[in-house]
């Protein structure tokens, strides 16, 4: 590979100053990559790509690089395509309730944009200010609202992309109900960019909430916390998030239950009149949040699973399993991390089957550790992990199906394995 | 392989009751509720299990012949319709509910579970299966799966593809996999996502894990009555943009009230030019709030009448009337085209307004019977299918709404799908390499094009044809000149 002329061509795409050579603050486990690249605009980003598949070399997808730890570590040398100057709202007609935003804007500045009409995108990621549309979608990040108003999954209406070769496609539309063609939305979405790049994407927006409290739920062990959840579960009850957390500081207490509720100012009161006396019946204490309280608390909540940050010596994983059966993934992770007297913190989606783990210790007990919560847990993803150990530890589980389906979507797509070769499930194809 | 060996083979692995050869009996599989394209199936089967159904498909390979599939055959595009003659594969017999698992939220069934008998049976269980179109007594969850069916109160719970966690489908290549369990992030790929909506194109929906969703504590409906389409087509876009979220808006217009009023004894008003039905729902709570600031909006857009619903024998029979309104449309002319599109919320008045110009236009009454809060039209042109001239206009007419919704930004299609009767219009909406795109998808599932062949992309442009165009990619030279 001839780097001072791929470099010159990049240059001529995008601008001297919108390509760097070996950028270290865009490495990954270690690994710098050859160049990073920020295109301007669709046009730039469709010619980038395309420029560096006629190379060919691989790419990675950058957005605010708050989950380039998630997954595997690039498989080759690579080149990093940014999304950070792709940060427009494309179209926003707040009547309609939908919005077009381009990859690169982060969550932070789209949800100001929202709030100035009283909307919201209600995604809740870690590192908001960080964190952009694209790489939310690409790895299908969810917060705790999506118990009340769906994930990205069933927000998500529009897409526009740039594949491998550099060819844009679009799917979907500006409307809220669509079936006209195949729903490349959710093909795309999770995909963890091996694919193609999410270029922009349209969603469907929720109006803000005239009213919204939580209920802070704490106790010294987790299992009366599980009969409360189970008894909203069972009730007629709609909160926006029913969040298990355990280790978690802010929670002031060794186990806690945060139960978000948000509509009318007679609904919320509802929901915090009959949690308090669930959480009574249940022998555990209740504590109305509201206003800064409440906010701060689920800033925490969002915040806990970052991935940007890392200790040394940190794993964090997503376990995923069916509802009823996460008290016991959770139970497997906490007693496996008590024997080697590791320090635990869980965030739990209660309701949905998902947790985020946060654990730490020696790399021999941190192998331990995961090797345990798989056995409770096979459908457990890596998010992070010291360098040392991301290469042996199962990434996505010991449960993968489909493989060879997955396969054949992946070599359709992108035969040659130019983007994000070895992060995702399909490993390298080429 | 002759007609005479695969109706052999057929009967081998479903016995003589599982298949369907005789002439008569095949004319009744030659369409479904869209009735502008007809064509009689080789032969139709009726499996009861995914292995019967994997065989009959690896059976249909090696015979060279399409299989499409079907559920009760109230699509209306045409998805289920043989085009191309081959094995029709029926759901009829794989009609089961196997398991409600309360404890995760969803409940496993066979694609031949009727859309109204799952929500009564999950009824004593404190559940619905939310997505309720408007042909709920009839089609089928592996059809409503398929085309990613809508519904009335998709507007507050989100379409079918938010309610369907995983599916059990037999692959073109004759196997049978699970596109997972039902927990929230299956490993790898969404092919539950992928496969919902795709009309049958990629593979053949077995069971399913389905969500189940709590009924409300408390429900309110009300009637609202305006003088013309415009002011329940204001109110509906002023509801949405006031960001109170009503469990339902639908609008029937006067035509579509004269229906009904005939069948249901409504006695509605028919001076009333559009009567627009509002749902609200949730915990008891608030609830009279919402319902208060929802109709204020409609008496500031000119209400003559607001009714409520007191009773929930009122509720029903409005409900009745709204869902059975196609039915109705029997009485006032021999055929009706139904057409699906959608438009932003804020464009419906405008949109209202053409789709009465186009009436005029082409001298045909156009019904109005509609998802307003989702922006979902469903003009119905009435006309006589005898008369040439009617037809022809008809036809026209639903074009002329078709790209009137496309140049207020909206869509061909927000629930019924593309099948036959839109796939030329595929293009009015996306270009090559969208379409391109999407045939990649396509042949990563059915390369030999064994599945419903000839559906959703535009005639002519076949699938391999247009993913071996985006394999060539674009040159990176072509883009530097250009
Ligand atoms: C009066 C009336 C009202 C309607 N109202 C609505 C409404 O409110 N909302 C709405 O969305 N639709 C509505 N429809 C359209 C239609 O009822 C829906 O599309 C419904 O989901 C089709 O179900 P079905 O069982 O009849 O499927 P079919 O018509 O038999 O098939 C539909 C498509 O699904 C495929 N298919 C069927 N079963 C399977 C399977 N097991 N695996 C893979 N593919 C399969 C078929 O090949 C076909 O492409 C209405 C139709 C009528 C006639």
């Amino acid at each position: 590979m001839n780097l001072a002329l791929l470099r010159a061509d990049l240059t001529a795409i995008s601008g001297e100053q919108y390509v760097r050579e070996h950028p270290v603050d865009r490495h990954i486990y270690g690994q710098t990559p050859l160049l990073a690249v920020a295109p301007g605009s669709l046009e730039e980003l469709a010619q980038t790509v395309a420029r560096l598949a006629a190379e060919p070399v691989a790419i990675v997808p950058w957005g605010g690089g708050t989950q380039q730890t998630w997954g595997r570590p690039p498989a080759r040398p690579f080149v990093v395509v940014e999304t950070s100057r792709l940060n427009r709202i494309l179209d926003y007609t707040p009547d309609d309730l939908t919005i077009s935003v381009e990859a690169g804007m982060t969550l932070g500045a789209l949800s100001a944009a929202l709030a100035a009409n009283g909307q919201m995108l209600p995604f809740d990621c870690p590192l908001p200010a960080q964190a952009t549309i694209g790489g939310l979608l690409a790895t299908a990040m969810d917060g705790p609202r999506r118990l009340g108003y769906g994930s990205a999954r069933d927000l998500l209406i529009g897409i526009r992309v740039v594949e491998a070769t550099g060819r844009i496609s679009k799917a979907g539309g500006m409307v809220v109900k669509n079936v006209s063609g195949f729903d490349m939305m959710k093909l795309y979405l999770g995909s963890f960019g091996t694919l193609a790049i999410i270029a922009s994407a349209n969603f469907k927006l929720i109006p803000q909430p005239r009213a919204a409290a939580s209920i802070l739920c704490r106790a010294a062990t987790p299992a009366p916390l599980w009969k409360l959840i189970n008894a909203i579960a069972a009730s007629q009850l709609v909160p926006v998030a029913v969040e298990y957390l355990e280790g978690f500081d802010v929670a002031g207490a060794p186990c806690a239950v945060a139960v978000r509720s948000e509509g009318l100012p007679a609904a919320v009161e509802r929901h915090v009149r009959d949690v308090t006396a669930f959480a009574q019946q249940a022998g555990v204490s209740a504590e109305p949040l509201r206003d800064a309280a409440h906010e701060q608390l689920w800033n925490a909540i969002n915040d806990a699973p970052q991935t940007a940050t890392l200790a040394a010596d940190e794993v964090v994983v997503r376990v995923t399993c069916l509802p009823a059966d996460l008290s016991n993934a959770i139970a497997a992770a906490r007693a496996a991390a008590q024997r080697a007297n590791l320090p635990l913190q869980v965030t739990a989606r209660a309701l949905n089957g998902v947790a985020y783990l946060r654990v730490r210790g020696s790399a021999e007990a941190l192998r331990e550790w995961h090797a345990a919560l798989l056995k409770a847990a096979p459908q457990t993803m890596l998010l992070a992990a010291p360098p040392a150990l991301i290469a042996e530890l199962p990434a996505f589980g010991t449960h993968i199906a489909n493989l060879d389906l997955m396969r054949r979507i992946k070599q359709e797509f992108d035969p040659a394995d130019l983007l994000n070769p070895g992060r995702f499930v399909v490993g390298q194809v080429a | 392989m002759n007609r005479a060996e695969l109706i052999a083979e057929l009967e081998r692995i479903l016995g003589p009751r599982g298949v369907v050869a005789t002439p008569d009996a095949l004319l009744t599989y030659d369409a479904d509720g869209c009735v502008m394209d007809t064509h009689e199936p080789h032969v139709v089967a009726l499996p009861t299990s995914a292995e019967q159904v994997a065989a009959i498909v690896r059976l249909a390979a090696r015979a060279g012949m399409p299989i499409v599939p079907r559920g009760a055959g109230t699509g209306l595009s045409g998805g289920a319709t043989p085009m191309q003659g081959g094995i029709v594969i029926s759901t009829a017999r794989m009609d089961k509910i196997l398991q409600v698992d309360t404890a995760n939220g969803r409940v496993l069934c066979q694609p031949g579970v009727i859309n109204w008998e799952l929500s009564q049976y999950l009824k004593p269980f404190g559940y619905q299966f939310a997505p309720d179109p408007s042909s709920q007594k009839a089609c089928t969850v592996g059809g409503n799966i398929a085309n990613n069916s809508g519904g009335p109160h998709c507007l507050k719970y989100g379409i079918t593809a938010s309610h369907v966690l995983a599916v059990q489908v037999v692959l073109p290549d004759g196997s049978i996999v699970w596109t997972g369990d039902g927990s929230a992030h299956t490993p790898g790929y969404d092919l539950t996502g992928v496969i919902t909506g795709s009309e049958g194109t990629i593979g053949f929906v077995t069971a399913a894990w389905l969500r189940l969703t709590r009924l409300p504590e408390a429900v309110r409906v009300v009637l609202a009555l305006f003088p013309d389409i415009a002011g329940a087509s204001n109110t509906v876009s002023q509801v949405i943009a006031s960001g109170l979220l009503p469990a339902a808006l639908e609008i029937m217009d006067r035509l579509a009230i004269k229906a009904v009023n005939d069948m249901y004894k409504l006695g509605l008003p028919e001076a009333a030019g559009a009567a627009l039905l509002i749902e609200v729902d949730g915990v008891e709570d608030g609830l009279d709030e919402l319902l208060h600031d929802v109709t204020a909006i409609c008496w500031r857009n000119g209400a003559i009448d607001v009714r409520p619903a007191r009773t929930l024998a009122e509720q029903n029979q409005v409900w009745a009337a709204r869902k059975n309104a196609f039915g109705a449309m029997g009485r006032l002319a021999p055929t009706y085209y139904l057409v699906d599109t959608v438009v932003p919320r804020t464009k419906l008045p405008q949109t209202m307004d053409e789709v009465g110009r186009i009436s005029r236009e082409f001298r045909l009454p156009i019904a109005n019977v509609f998802h307003a809060g989702d922006g979902n039209l469903h003009p119905i042109i009435l006309f006589d299918r005898r008369d040439r001239s009617q037809n022809q206009r008809a036809l026209e007419a639903a074009t002329g709404v078709m790209k009137v919704s496309i140049d207020f930004g909206g869509v061909i299609s927000g629930e019924h799908g593309i099948g036959v009767e839109k796939q030329d219009y595929m293009t009015l909406l996306f270009t090559t390499d969208d379409l391109a795109a999407m045939a990649g998808l396509h042949q990563s599932f059915d390369p030999h094009d064994l599945f419903n062949p000839g559906k959703v992309f535009p005639k002519g442009r076949g699938c391999g044809e247009l993913a071996a165009l985006r394999r060539s990619g674009v040159a990176w030279s072509a883009l530097k000149s250009s």
